[in-house]
């Protein structure tokens, strides 16, 4: 159970519950910041979610220096720029990103652009290749989630070239998270669900990949256990608070969880069904979860068998692979109680996928390098037929 | 036993500039192993259909390379073609580079008591380029270690260990009898 070698890195400040926004002042003078970036969409502005981040600098002598709020649904690198220059012409000195995945991408970009002083964001893809300290950064997520708030990672479109730049970098991890249960009330049925799920699927791929180690199987065990409590109950009653802060919560610790641990083959196939048909992240990654679990299964049948406590089982088998099938059986049954209450695609065919698409899926996934992480191989005859059986 | 041989390896590393000689060592295998995987590509792009199939989707000129830090050693090719050609030491300009942290991942996998895929995971191995670029060199590389090391260190290294058809083990057997003039024609 003790991996031959790990790492973890997490320097994040959490601070999570009632009015937690109320200390972002206090935190930007412990970072040495006076004059904030607001970083954001146009979609949480509307949601008058800007308005509750404001009131925290009401009674204080930090400032808002500027909103930024076309952060597109994938960072471009055209945006991030804009939002570096903007940076600098402001004279503002932190960041603070509102939002889902790409708020905090389009800030750390931006951060990453400022910091090293270059526009180029090529040079820095990959692994490990920010040198320079970045600037101060707090993270907001208004979705629970994608866990970026907590994550070294950003993913930023380059339009010229065409492709997805990805960074991964423990320069990247924002200084401070701040989990406020007001940030989420919002959020309608079917994306409480899907980003439920996306959470769901990151902790269950750190707890079964490759890179898994004991600290993050802890946070990736307490996080799949919040989500089987609340996420139910989040998406039937958004106004549920108790619910809402589970759920955000049980995103942090994933989020914790997989970029330590990383995740696998559910995310390559999933990003690559949102690059070629659009289908959004949490919902892709609801629905090919089972087939992966079923896929990796007789090679980790222990690991998949583990997390069936967390999950909710009662029932305990001696032989891992039948513990492993009642784990794979109560993430359909969760699946299934979030179609009745949200609408939430159960197949890749309700989700606006085509068979004709099948093929560039496929593809694309096993250009995706997620699946490194994957207990077994994605070849493109796995990703075709794992895809099929989604259909 | 186990004492007596602990006790031996503390005498050694005690030694004046054990530390300098084991490190020069590390680097001459890295060195050797980085040359014969470089002569590897050059020999199985052009006898290996699969790897021919493989990069035929690649830019032409796409350069890659493979080495250690901080130091090196490191190689670099590039694609023309269909086939892959060793360009030389260091790195020249590569548009994807596999890094190693240290000597001692190096040896790790070079010697092939690790998988390239268990480096990664154990953050041994950085990754500099596009990431995609990085996954089809993945995929390139592990259709030359089929046709580099025996089976049973393949085995080891794969999470599904391929199986060669009689043809495959012919071509193998070819690439192996190439291998060392390759080499040589390298150092020469």
């Amino acid at each position: 159970m003790i991996p031959n070698y790990y790492q973890f890195y997490c320097p994040v400040k959490i601070l999570s519950g009632q009015k937690a926004m109320s200390n972002i002042p206090f935190e930007m003078e412990l970072l040495g910041c006076k004059k904030a970036m607001v970083v954001t969409d146009k979609g949480v502005v509307d949601a008058g979610l800007i308005d509750i981040v404001k009131t925290a600098f009401a009674d204080s002598d930090r400032e808002i220096g500027y909103i930024f709020d076309e952060v597109p649904q994938d960072s471009s690198n055209r945006i991030v720029n804009k939002l570096a220059k903007l940076f600098v012409k402001e004279k503002c000195d932190c960041f603070i990103a509102v939002g889902g995945g790409s708020s905090m991408d389009t800030a750390k970009g931006a951060n990453v652009v400022v910091s090293e002083g270059s526009d180029d964001l090529l040079k820095f893809q990959g692994v490990e290749n920010i040198i320079k300290d970045l600037k101060p950064m707090i993270a907001i997520p208004t979705t629970a989630g994608t866990g970026s708030e907590v994550t070294k990672a950003a993913v930023v479109y380059n339009e010229e070239e065409n492709v997805k730049m990805a960074f991964l970098s423990d320069k990247l991890y924002p200084d401070v998270a701040v989990i406020d249960p007001r940030m989420t009330l919002s959020l309608p049925p079917k994306m409480t669900a899907a980003t439920g799920m996306d959470a769901l699927t990151h902790a269950i791929e750190a707890y079964t990949c490759l890179q898994k180690n004991p600290i993050d199987d802890v946070f990736a065990k307490v996080a799949i256990d919040l989500i089987r409590r609340y996420l139910v109950r989040a998406t039937s009653n958004g106004k549920d608070k108790e619910a809402r802060i589970g759920m955000a919560n049980a995103a942090l610790l994933a989020g914790i969880a997989f970029s330590n641990s990383n995740v696998g083959m559910v995310h390559s196939l999933a990003h690559a069904s949102g690059s070629v048909c659009h289908v959004p992240h949490g919902v892709a990654n609801a629905i090919l979860l089972p087939w992966v679990l079923e896929y990796n299964l007789d090679k980790i049948p222990e690991y998949i068998a583990g997390i069936s406590g967390a999950l909710g089982s009662s029932v305990e088998y001696l032989e891992p692979r039948d513990q492993a099938q009642v784990t794979i059986s109560l993430v359909r049954n969760l699946l299934t109680r979030l179609n009745q209450v949200s609408g939430l695609p159960t197949r890749l065919s309700d989700a606006g996928v085509t068979e004709d698409d099948l093929p560039a899926i496929a593809q694309a996934a096993i250009n995706d390098g997620a699946h490194t992480y994957n207990p077994k191989d994605l070849t493109y005859e796995v990703a075709l037929e794992t895809l099929k059986k989604a259909f | 036993m186990d004492i007596d041989i602990q006790k031996g390896m503390a005498l050694i590393r005690g030694i004046p500039f054990y530390p300098t000689v084991q490190s020069k060592a590390k680097y001459a295998l890295l060195d050797i192993s980085l040359s014969a995987l470089a002569a590897a590509f050059e020999e199985v792009a052009k006898r290996v259909p699969e790897f021919q199939a493989e990069i035929a989707n690649w830019n032409d000129g796409r350069r890659f390379a493979v080495g250690v830090l901080p130091k090196g050693p490191y190689i670099t090719l590039e694609k023309r073609g269909d086939m892959t050609h060793y360009l030389g030491k260091g790195l020249l300009s590569p548009d994807v580079t596999f890094l190693f942290k240290n000597l001692d991942s190096g040896v790790l996998v070079f010697t092939g008591l690790m998988s390239s895929h268990q480096a990664v995971a154990e953050c041994r191995v950085l990754v500099k380029g596009n990431i995609s670029y990085a996954m089809e060199l993945n995929r390139a590389l592990a259709i030359v270690q089929t046709y580099l090391f025996p089976g049973i260190i393949l085995k080891r290294i794969f999470k599904e260990p391929p199986k060669l058809s009689l043809g495959q083990l012919i071509t193998k057997g070819k690439v192996y009898v190439a291998l060392l003039p390759a080499l040589i024609r390298q150092m020469v």
